[in-house]
């Protein structure tokens, strides 16, 4: 398997990148307020989250707004991917049921899209933090791996979603409440550190690696601390797992996904 | 004449068969088992084409034409048998290839290509020859999305057909857009396929096209081999059989 992926990779990652570029201009050229919205839309999210939780919740965390910004910009990333991955496969069904090409490069180049738009958001993360005044450590360098992971991780669970998605017709439907479960476990407007008991609070940093992973971007960016050094490890290895997974699967079935549509 | 094989078809079985989606909420509601229907499309076909060859596959609807082009292209996985194609690139003309609606045509091109197996150099090199091919004037600098059918196809033959691959599979292609395409395309089919080094198989179900292309005639009836051979031989038989 390794053989033939090495070769599709090589044949096919051009166009992956190419696809994503596309993808993009055409965005930004359908209406020009588009590239906008890549920043307004975690913006303004921002402050719907700094509303109920400092208004309602009385939050006191330090640099609240830039704390939600790093959560929703991850948060962005994993949703988008893993949600659009359910239905990869047929909404692509013009190229999947006329050329060859290996169904894992469709979430890969979704991937990069919603990784581009994680990069900008990024860039206004480190915007904030200068407005906020965040000291900077050489701690933030721990983001590189944490990011690494994310990717992983997305990647992995996106191949195993499109291949359930092929098969299962209302897999949408439930990818989005779990996903919706999984945001509000995530701690993204809260300090689950802060807000949640023993032992809910270690189940949920250390079994969701979204959690922990946001949690330990946070502490490494905004707070001058390590982050969660051995999880990361530890769910880095399941991400890379997950990734071999996935691809495995769909090497496995994929010719046959053309036949359910 | 070289009698080097370019694709080689044995015992070829495709079925769709228990691959029916399933929904969540539809085994909820409905507790007994759906049954699984298998449908055998095509059942033991088995045949070689030399390089340089050009057949053409004639049958009724449903016959599994189209499967067995998709087959052949990769694009469906045999359930028996075997698909050889000895290391040649292969690329499947059908109507209407997939384009990404929102890009322009210009893009698309370049996408398909990619998709094809070619380098974006390579394709941007012949990018000229297909704009000029397509003749779609203004539109090629404009998202997919605004094409009429007809220029979505000539944008896709143009592609096809510039971007040259080993084997070419086509699948009643040969009319597309309006007259004066229809005529272009033809011709370049014609120059495409009589290269010598170009393998071609053509599903077609108009006799006279396959008359005056194709080496030799593929009959396929309910997914078996019904006649194969020399055009002459097997169209007034065919022809004979659908009156």
């Amino acid at each position: 398997m390794w053989q033939r992926f090495k070769k599709d990779f090589n044949r096919f990652f051009s166009y992956a990148v190419f696809s994503a570029r596309s993808d993009l201009k055409a965005e930004v050229a359908s209406s020009y307020l588009n590239w906008l919205w890549w920043i307004l839309d975690p913006l303004l999210f921002m402050l719907v989250y700094t509303f109920i939780a400092v208004i309602v919740f009385k939050s006191k965390i330090q640099y609240f707004p830039v704390f939600v910004f790093v959560g929703l910009t991850l948060w962005n990333f994993f949703n988008r991917t893993v949600l659009s991955s359910v239905k990869m496969v047929r909404n692509n069904s013009a190229i999947v049921s006329k050329v060859y090409i290996p169904k894992y490069i469709l979430v890969l180049q979704k991937l990069m899209v919603n990784g581009f738009k994680m990069l900008i958001s990024f860039v206004l993360v480190f915007v904030m933090m200068l407005i906020y005044r965040v000291p900077l450590s050489p701690k933030i360098l721990y983001i590189i791996p944490i990011l690494f992971v994310m990717v992983c991780l997305t990647f992995g669970l996106g191949c195993i979603v499109l291949h359930f998605g092929v098969f299962i017709d209302d897999l949408y439907n439930v990818t989005q409440v779990l996903l919706r479960l999984v945001f509000y476990m995530s701690g993204i407007f809260y300090s689950i550190g802060d807000r949640v008991e023993e032992p809910y609070k270690s189940i949920l940093l250390k079994c969701n690696p979204v959690s922990m992973l946001i949690e330990s971007a946070r502490m490494s960016m905004l707070y001058d601390l390590t982050p969660y050094r051995k999880m990361i490890v530890l769910w880095g290895i399941v991400a890379v797992a997950l990734v071999i997974v996935g691809i495995r699967t769909i090497y496995k079935y994929e010719n046959s996904y053309v036949k359910v549509m | 004449m070289n009698q080097e094989i370019a694709i080689e078809v044995k015992d070829l079985h495709i079925s769709y068969k228990c691959l029916k989606s399933f929904s969540i909420k539809r085994s909820l509601l409905q507790m007994k088992k759906t049954q699984s229907t298998v449908f055998e499309a095509v059942r033991g076909v088995s045949f070689t084409v030399p390089k340089g060859e050009i057949l053409g596959i004639v049958g009724k609807n449903g016959s599994g034409k189209s499967t067995m082009l998709r087959a052949i292209a990769g694009i469906f996985s045999a359930d028996e048998g075997i698909i050889d194609l000895h290391g040649n690139s292969v690329s499947l003309l059908s109507i209407g290839v997939g384009f990404q609606r929102e890009l322009t045509g210009r893009e698309n091109i370049v996408l398909s290509g990619m998709l094809l197996g070619f380098t974006e150099e390579q394709v941007h090199e012949k990018m000229d020859e297909i704009i000029e091919f397509a003749n779609l004037g203004e539109f090629i600098d404009m998202p997919v999305k605004t094409y009429s059918s007809g220029m979505h196809s000539k944008l896709a033959f143009s592609i096809t057909a510039i971007l040259e691959a080993d084997i070419m599979l086509i699948d009643e292609v040969l009319s597309v857009g309006d007259t004066r395409f229809k005529k272009k395309s033809y011709n370049k089919m014609k120059e495409l396929i009589s290269n010598k080094d170009r393998t071609v198989i053509i599903v077609s179900h108009v006799s006279e096209t396959l008359q005056e292309l194709c080496t030799n005639v593929l009959w396929l009836h309910d997914g078996q081999v019904k006649m194969i051979g020399a055009p002459e031989d097997v169209l007034p038989v065919y022809e004979e059989f659908m009156s």
